[in-house]
């Protein structure tokens, strides 16, 4: 399968303003109606309404990176991407490990999954809410088969620190995934992350992503390139873990 | 109110949500404010909120997606008082 873009985002709830999220003047340039419809339904669980207002727009930022990669001169109008369902997780909120989280594995039942229609394109997420941010992954493919996602929290929360963080970040899973090649970030002519393999760009798609002191990534390890097996590595990420007893 | 107002007062509507201030205080028409000012994403709502707090206008859906640089923001704004 080839995955023609990579689409993820993430939000710090400490940088959140509750009371200016609550506002509708705030929120109405965020939500449709048919969306704050959605939440008094309840059907993507019980949750604050900030929480849900940033797990939307988490949801439609991804979306519009994945698609920015094939419509460049595409702008973010969040409203007019539509979310028109989020399945709550099937399982009790999870308590999570320090960190940094590495999900590439999408058959838990910590996530949540939603359904958003953009024009006339559906596209499929999948988030985690933690206690400190909401992360999201993108894709027009309800699968998410071969995609690798991560979060980390970082020192500092400053650009220059944020930005060389999470490509270090992608850096070391790339050397896990493939190791012994000189991995670069790059972007292509439209101004997206690409990866470069010993030199060779690669039509690999890369969506990177901070906000605050947390940086994550996506990107499809399912591509041919890195087919040879993975090593065992000696842990620089950590499984999503659930907690017992929490 | 002209251009070179606006744009000067637009310089401390988006103050808060810039760590780079010399950038700020060079700003001109076509100063991306995600790509040159590196404001998160995150915050471009607050700015549309703020925008129209500071010149009591009310900026639609349309208008806010074209806010992407300050001379596209200078232009709704000027469009939307003129109204």
């Amino acid at each position: 399968m080839t995955v023609k873009s990579a689409g993820n985002d993430i939000v710090a709830l400490e940088l959140i303003d509750k009371e200016r999220s609550e506002r509708p003047a705030f929120y109405s340039k965020i939500l449709s109606t048919d969306e704050q419809a959605l939440y008094k339904r309840k059907e993507s669980g019980e949750m604050p309404f900030e929480i849900y207002l940033w797990l939307l727009w988490s949801i439609k930022e991804s979306v519009y990176k994945y698609k920015k990669r094939s419509s460049p001169g595409l702008s973010f109008c969040p409203a007019k991407i539509i979310v028109q369902h989020i399945d709550p997780p099937s399982g009790p909120s999870p308590a999570i490990s320090p960190g940094p989280w590495d999900i590439d594995s999408y058959e838990g039942d910590e996530l949540y999954e939603g359904r958003i229609l953009f024009g006339s394109e559906v596209f499929y997420s999948r988030s985690m809410i933690h206690k400190e941010w909401i992360a999201t992954v993108a894709g027009d493919d309800n699968r998410f088969e071969g995609i690798s996602w991560g979060v980390k929290m970082i020192g500092r929360a400053e650009y220059e620190h944020q930005s060389a963080s999470v490509r270090e970040f992608v850096l070391a899973k790339l050397e896990l995934l493939s190791p012994g090649h000189d991995w670069q970030i790059t972007k292509n002519q439209v101004g997206c992350p690409i990866l470069v393999k010993s030199g060779a760009p690669l039509n690999i798609p890369l969506s990177l992503a901070h906000h605050d002191r947390y940086v994550a990534y996506s990107f499809p390890s399912g591509h041919p390139q890195f087919s040879s097996p993975h090593p065992q590595s000696p842990v620089p990420h950590q499984r999503l873990q659930r907690m017992t007893g929490t | 109110m002209d251009r070179q107002a606006i744009l000067n007062e637009l310089k401390i509507v988006l103050e808060p949500y810039t760590e780079d201030k010399e950038m700020l205080r060079e700003i001109n028409d076509g100063t991306d404010l995600v790509k040159d000012l590196k404001i998160n994403s995150a915050n471009l709502v607050d700015i549309i909120i703020d925008a129209e707090a500071k010149y009591n206008v009310e900026i639609d859906m349309d208008s806010a997606e074209k806010m992407t640089t300050v001379g596209s923001c200078i232009d709704v704004i000027m469009t939307k008082m003129a109204k």
